[in-house]
């Protein structure tokens, strides 16, 4: 099994739903986005168009960072090719943060709280749970997976943009529609196998 | 609190950014990543002259620099109660090479020094624990000289890092650097014998050289190769926010007044002057360093300009 996510470029409008669901979903301290949504913008006044891309960890068949992290904290579980984070083993030398050709993990070292004033009661029950100076990034919401449900970007997504499912199954709804509709993944020429693909606006 | 916004706020601005650079390795505490990488190869290359050349004293140096250099290490690490952890991945992670390589290096100096410069220690020179000691330093040594290069070019978010040369580059570093320290040590600790200051004098002329060929190459890749990253991180060295540390201290401070002394005479080459030009020449490659690793802007993930929040 090998999960995986796609994203219908067409279907997202770039709410930032998936950012705000995955913060929540995990209390990540300020400056640590699993999740996030670029955009950009195409053409000439007035013919215009905004793209939306949203990203998160591509949970790579061969991931870089893995390969990078001297002590084994990054690793991916050999039963579902979900790379994760092992917070224990983390030493904080951000080898991985320069691996990802993706850009999506974030060193964690600034106080868990996004107000002056300290601590929300949210904060102190979500938030300061996760390690400091340690590298975090997205796991496919493993947990949540594991437990029969759908990771808290998929779930929450407005607009049914986002689908996951067992990419080694070719009759799953995310390998038909990769096949159908010409799913692509960000920066193939690197070779990583990412798990996360987009499918075209 | 302003210090935490301002971070935070940065980060924010980075994310905007088309070409986000990397502040981990070298701003903040990362700096003291540069320092130790800087560190250790030095003392890697001098540890190699020290031997070539049968020179205690460089071989002393050399010990010192790489004690700083994993004590640098340990001040950048996020978590360095964990340090030990390091060892676990030497399969595949070029960090893990370099500490294991570091970790035997100062373990096999520490047996095979002492008994060098004091007469009276437990275990002579020619003992087989001094001996054990030489070997574990010199493939200390080789690991440390050839692994800092692999740990950029594996950085496959930074294409500017991700350069064939880049290995070759840091090895060359590491023997310049050695030799100039070596040309500070003689000029500290003084000559054992005539033959040995105009022989390093030589080695750094010649390594420098070969350093500056294999910088200017990798900047031309650089420039020429298809990856807009790699561009924008050539331009931020050559003409960009960098560029003041990379002329003043690359250029001016490691490469010119150097040859200057050396070239034109200028001066007798004196304890005094080797003491200069060995100084001028490490600063210069601290730079070069400190500069390439600034330089790193992540892979774009948009082809065109990006808006991100």
């Amino acid at each position: 099994m090998r999960w995986g996510m796609v994203i219908d470029l067409k279907r997202c409008i770039g709410c930032y739903g998936c950012q705000l669901a995955c913060k929540a979903e995990h209390g990540t301290p300020p400056g640590v986005y699993y999740a996030r949504v670029l955009k950009q913008e195409e053409g000439q006044y007035p013919t215009v168009r905004q793209l939306s891309l949203p990203v998160l960890c591509n949970h790579c068949e061969d991931p870089p960072c893995v390969d990078a992290c001297p002590t084994g904290a990054s690793f991916k579980w050999e039963e579902d090719g979900i790379v994760d984070i092992d917070h224990d083993r983390c030493v904080g030398c951000r080898a991985c943060m320069m691996a990802c050709p993706y850009t999506n993990r974030y060193f964690n070292d600034q106080p868990p709280h996004y107000f002056p004033q300290g601590m929300t009661p949210y904060e102190e029950a979500r938030t300061q749970r996760h390690q400091q100076n340690v590298v975090m990034k997205c796991n496919f919401c493993r947990d949540r997976v594991r437990a029969g449900k759908l990771p808290a970007c998929v779930a929450n997504c407005p607009t049914i943009a986002r689908y996951f499912g067992d990419l080694d199954d070719p009759l799953s709804e995310v390998s038909v529609l990769i096949k159908e509709r010409g799913g692509f993944t960000l920066h193939p020429e690197i070779g990583t196998g990412p798990s996360v693909y987009y499918l075209p606006p | 609190m302003s210090e935490i916004s301002t971070k935070y706020d940065r980060l924010i601005q980075d994310l905007r950014l088309e070409f986000r650079p990397q502040r981990e390795w070298g701003e903040g505490r990362g700096v003291f990543l540069v320092i130790g990488h800087f560190l250790v190869g030095i003392a890697a290359g001098a540890w190699l002259f020290g031997l070539l050349f049968s020179y205690t004293g460089g071989l002393v140096i050399a010990f010192l620099l790489a004690g700083a250099g994993g004590i640098a290490h340990l001040a950048f690490l996020g978590r360095p109660e964990r340090f030990w952890k390091m060892a676990r991945h030497v399969r595949t992670s070029w960090i893990s090479r370099g500490f294991v390589g570091l970790a035997l290096f100062l373990a096999g100096a520490a047996a095979y020094l002492p008994p060098l410069l004091l007469a009276a220690w437990p275990w002579s020179s020619a003992s087989a624990l001094a001996q054990a000691g030489w070997l574990a330093a010199a493939v200390g040594m080789v690991v440390l000289i050839g692994y800092m290069g692999f740990v950029y070019t594996a950085s496959k978010g930074i294409p500017f890092w991700n350069s064939p040369l880049h290995p070759i580059l840091y090895v060359a570093h590491a023997l310049r650097g050695g030799a100039a320290a070596m040309l500070v040590a003689v000029a500290l600790l003084g000559p054992p014998d005539s033959n040995l200051t105009g022989s390093l004098i030589k080695v750094w002329i010649a390594i420098t050289a070969l350093v500056a060929l294999l910088f200017v190459l990798e900047i031309h890749g650089a420039l020429t190769g298809g990856n807009a990253a790699s561009r924008r991180s050539a331009h931020e060295l050559l003409a960009g926010r960098l560029a003041a540390a990379f002329y003043g201290g690359t250029l001016l401070i490691g490469l010119v007044v150097p040859a200057m002394l050396v070239g034109t005479r200028l001066a007798p080459l004196s304890l005094g002057v080797l003491a200069v030009i060995g100084l001028c020449s490490t600063l210069g490659d601290f730079f070069m360093k400190y500069t390439s690793i600034r330089a790193g802007v992540y892979l774009p993930l948009l082809p065109r300009r990006t808006t991100a929040r």
